[in-house]
């Protein structure tokens, strides 16, 4: 059988209040808060958290795919999933594809992936990640809605060990409503035209034909179903849709849009991630994405004691969401942002180079001298301790201790109030690496020696007009 | 064969500098003449007796190549080499030129360097180039040091308070010397007060970003009586240099509470010179203080006091002008600023007026034996010069 064997997911450390963004523009107040990337961070390196979170435990040489799924890609031209691909490691012999442009981008790969799977015989697992960063126009109501994150799943062929939820098949509409949209050169911010429209003939019509065209192709009634899992970027219109289609209030997920907003092209993931926390043996599932038509698809538990060994080992959503902290103002969000516009100091940089220490940059690789037992970082040719030469590539851990550390306030010929901390860590298992820390709040109490930090895969800078991306560190959010 | 070092091989016969500081009415050009026609006054001789140069310079933005100094000088065709390593630039370019004269090659030459910092707008060192590692993070100088501190607290017990009285030490020194920077004594909370730069150094504990040009005329010691002090003529000791990485932070037993460059070339510049005993040998040294903690460590691999000692000692007094040894009496780099380039050869004017018994500044009484040091980069480089009074 073909279904889900892990899966993962990434909440940045932030939260916006909605609070904030009514105080900071006189609108009603709405509940909830919505989640917030950090300035550093966008659908790459995101993906490249729910990528190690979904694989964590798994061997990486038996992943021959990653399909990666977002509206907000770094590039026009390049794609993202060979670069995540390289930062988590995975072999070279694999397929690695980008789905795009519609927030059904998710479910479109999810599909695909089912579709590669059940027709190559030499194809057994592809990783699907969905990461977005959206940037709604301040000062509308989007703002309250769209956020940011990411989610993955790996989608295998296997026994019902092995497959924790098994794809049976899956519903595709397609359909042309010109909303939402954002032009790829000339737009910043994604654009809606008539809302109410939007809702009824795009995402209403859509998502009941496909979810009523999934029941229909496998004789489901609505009470047949355990798990009723649909894209929604408006609580009203969940229940609307929930109605129509005559679920009942258990059947249908939580509302995870008033506590993190509406993440784009994974949400649905992480609906369908969020309703695995209770499962029952054998329960069917109906789960679907929309975007310029939408997909259902029909599952079915296949190992309820699986997922819960997963959600154990896994951030998952649960960790994700305990390990995030509220933006103190509405600036703080504007600045990560970058939506005011600074001088900023931009590093030289040269693909050549990058490409050339590719292994250290990337997928974090340093080495063992086979003479002293030394392990260094990054790769070089000739041991630092004993000039040995007979040396191995090895994979260094993504976490470690703090051996010293300063809080810098000179960045690039710039003095800066709030200080970068630059922190000299020793790996877990060997190696020392210099790493600058984000995400800490109070260098200045927080910092030490000896403190615990984990590695995350950040974008640097812009040098010679291309992301330049590397590991920072950050205090412990709690990935294994 | 010849004997090996250049220990008694190498005079200086003259010594310049120019005024260190925020120069805006100077540009690279003008330091440069400025320093060279001191040092050329104080030795007595002319520009044509000078047959090559070494310049010191840190940044491309001061100058390339020996064009530099002969577009400054307008002296054309005469073999002049652009040395750069860190900040120990000025005093390698002074070793390159010891080295031509202990050699044979040249009789008189000049060692000089230079650094126009201000005119790049740039708060702190303006970046270091990237090594060919385009996204690995680039510390700031302070932090650089900054990391030693940090490491120094929890080792040596030491604090922000040990540190600070290395800044009040030095601008103490450098109040009294006509070409400081900063001629003006700080008090210990004020340093401790300071706005942060790089956590736990603040600003008193780092050296300012200053213009300036420093200049020395070699010669061999036969030739030297016949100059302008005659028979008081410096005497070249020992000069040792010694490179390690640009990048400590990757050496997995880097302790980070001393530069094996400074204790590596300190062992080679005392064997050299014949010191066994360099806190009772040496009166008084200039010692790299870039930062307040790098002199504190500075002290201890140059072997003036045992490890972890450096803060108790200079607590005591061991390291002022008229204590056991005299560290940076002149005021050094906290006080001059710290032009890079010529740094290394503004130390070595100081040390040899020292042991002439002509210092600008404060005056070690009786001194006889005096040392420069400069430490560069990431601890990468250091420098450590020995001279002594011609007796």
């Amino acid at each position: 059988m073909i279904g889900i064997k892990s899966y993962g997911a990434y909440l940045p450390r932030y939260l916006l209040s909605r609070k904030l963004i009514a105080e900071a523009w006189g609108f009603p107040v709405i509940p909830g808060n919505k989640t917030v990337a950090n300035f550093d961070e966008d659908s790459v390196t995101m993906a490249v958290e729910a990528g190690m979170d979904c694989l964590w435990g798994f061997d990486k040489s038996t992943i021959d795919g990653l399909y990666f799924a977002t509206t907000t890609q770094p590039y026009l031209e390049k794609n993202s999933a060979s670069l995540i691909a390289t930062v988590l490691d995975l072999k070279k012999d694999i397929i690695s594809m980008d789905f795009t442009d519609s927030i059904n981008a998710g479910a479109a790969a999810l599909a695909r992936a089912f579709d590669t799977i059940k027709s190559n015989e030499d194809i057994k697992n592809i990783i699907v990640i969905a990461s977005d960063k959206r940037e709604p126009e301040p000062s509308t109501m989007s703002e309250y809605v769209m956020s940011d994150g990411a989610a993955a799943f790996l989608i295998g062929e296997g026994t019902n060990e092995d497959v924790l939820v098994s794809i049976e098949n899956y519903f595709s509409v397609s359909d042309n409503v010109t909303g939402p949209w954002r032009r790829t050169a000339s737009d910043s911010f994604v654009r809606n035209f008539e809302p109410k429209h939007e809702a009824k003939y795009g995402y209403i019509n859509n998502i009941t034909a496909a979810m009523k065209g999934i029941m229909d192709k496998n004789n489901l009634k609505p009470e047949d179903l355990g798990i009723v899992v649909y894209y929604y970027n408006n609580p009203g219109l969940l229940g609307r849709v929930s109605k129509m289609l005559k679920f009942s209030q258990a059947q249908i997920q939580d509302s995870l849009f008033f506590t993190l907003g509406d993440t784009g092209t994974p949400f649905c993931f992480m609906l369908l991630i969020t309703a695995l926390k209770r499962v029952k043996p054998e329960q069917k599932i109906l789960f679907a994405g929309y975007g310029d038509g939408a997909i259902a698809f029909y599952m079915k538990i296949e190992n309820d004691r699986g997922i819960r060994n997963i959600k154990k080992t896994r951030m998952g959503m649960i960790k994700s969401e305990k390990s995030m902290i509220e933006l103190k103002n509405y600036s703080k969000f504007i600045d990560n942002r970058k939506y005011l516009v600074k001088d900023r100091y931009i590093r030289k940089s040269s693909p050549v180079t990058i490409w050339r220490d590719s292994a250290s940059i990337y997928p974090m690789h340093g080495i063992r001298c086979n003479s002293c037992g030394v392990v260094q970082y990054p790769i070089w040719p000739i041991c630092c301790e004993c000039g040995g030469r007979d040396l191995t590539e090895i994979p260094l851990k993504l976490k470690g201790k703090i051996f010293t550390f300063a809080l810098d306030h000179l960045v690039g010929g710039g003095y800066y109030s709030i200080p970068t901390p630059r922190c000299v860590i020793d790996l877990d298992g060997g190696g020392r690496v210099l790493c600058n820390m984000t995400e800490c709040e109070n260098p200045e109490e927080e910092v030490k020696i000896d403190m615990e930090v984990e590695l995350t895969f950040r974008k640097v800078h812009e040098g010679a007009k291309f992301m330049n991306y590397y590991w920072k560190c950050r205090p412990v959010r709690g990935r294994p | 064969m010849a004997v090996k070092g250049i220990k008694d091989k190498v005079a200086i016969i003259g010594v310049g500098a120019s005024k260190f500081g925020e120069l805006w009415d100077d540009n690279q050009f003008s330091l440069l003449i400025k320093s060279t026609d001191d040092a050329m006054a104080d030795a007595g001789v002319k520009r044509d007796d000078i047959e090559a140069i070494w310049v010191g310079i840190q940044y491309y933005f001061t100058g390339l190549s020996g064009g530099t100094v002969a577009d400054a000088l307008k002296l054309w065709g005469k073999p002049i080499t652009r040395i750069e390593n860190y900040c120990a630039s000025g005093m390698d370019a002074f070793r390159n030129a010891c080295n031509a004269v202990a050699s044979g090659v040249n009789d008189v030459v000049l060692a000089c360097g230079v650094e126009k910092l201000l005119d790049e707008g740039s708060k702190g060192l303006p970046g270091f180039r990237e090594f060919g590692f385009p996204v690995l993070p680039m510390p700031s100088a302070p932090a650089m040091f900054s990391f030693a501190a940090t490491r120094s607290f929890k080792e040596y017990g030491w604090t922000r308070e040990d540190l600070a009285r290395v800044a009040v030490k030095n601008h103490d020194n450098g109040s009294h010397h006509p070409k400081a920077h900063f001629r003006k004594q700080v008090s210990l909370d004020a340093v401790l007060k300071a706005p942060m730069i790089a956590d736990p150094l603040g600003r008193f504990d780092c050296c300012a970003m200053s213009d300036g040009s420093a200049a020395l005329i070699l010669t061999r010691p036969e030739l030297a009586p016949s100059y302008a002090h005659g028979d008081d003529y410096v005497i070249v000791k020992a000069n040792a240099l010694s490179v390690y990485t640009n990048m400590p932070w990757y050496s997995p037993n880097f302790d980070f509470t001393s530069f094996p460059s400074t204790t590596t070339a300190a062992k080679l510049a005392y064997k050299e010179a014949g010191i066994t005993n360099p806190r009772k040998e040496i009166d008084c040294a200039e010692v790299h203080d870039c930062f307040t903690i790098t002199e504190l460590l500075n002290c201890q691999d140059l072997q003036f006091c045992e490890r972890g000692q450096a803060a108790e000692e200079l607590k005591n007094g061991t390291f002022n002008w008229d204590g056991e040894t005299a560290i940076n009496p002149s005021g050094g780099l906290k006080s001059f600023g710290h032009p890079i380039g010529a740094t290394g050869c503004r130390m070595l004017y100081e040390v040899s007026k020292q042991v002439q018994g002509r210092a600008d500044g404060r005056q070690t009484p009786d001194a006889k034996i005096g040392l420069a040091h400069n430490l560069g980069g990431a601890y990468t480089v250091c420098s450590v010069t020995i001279l002594s009074q011609n007796k």
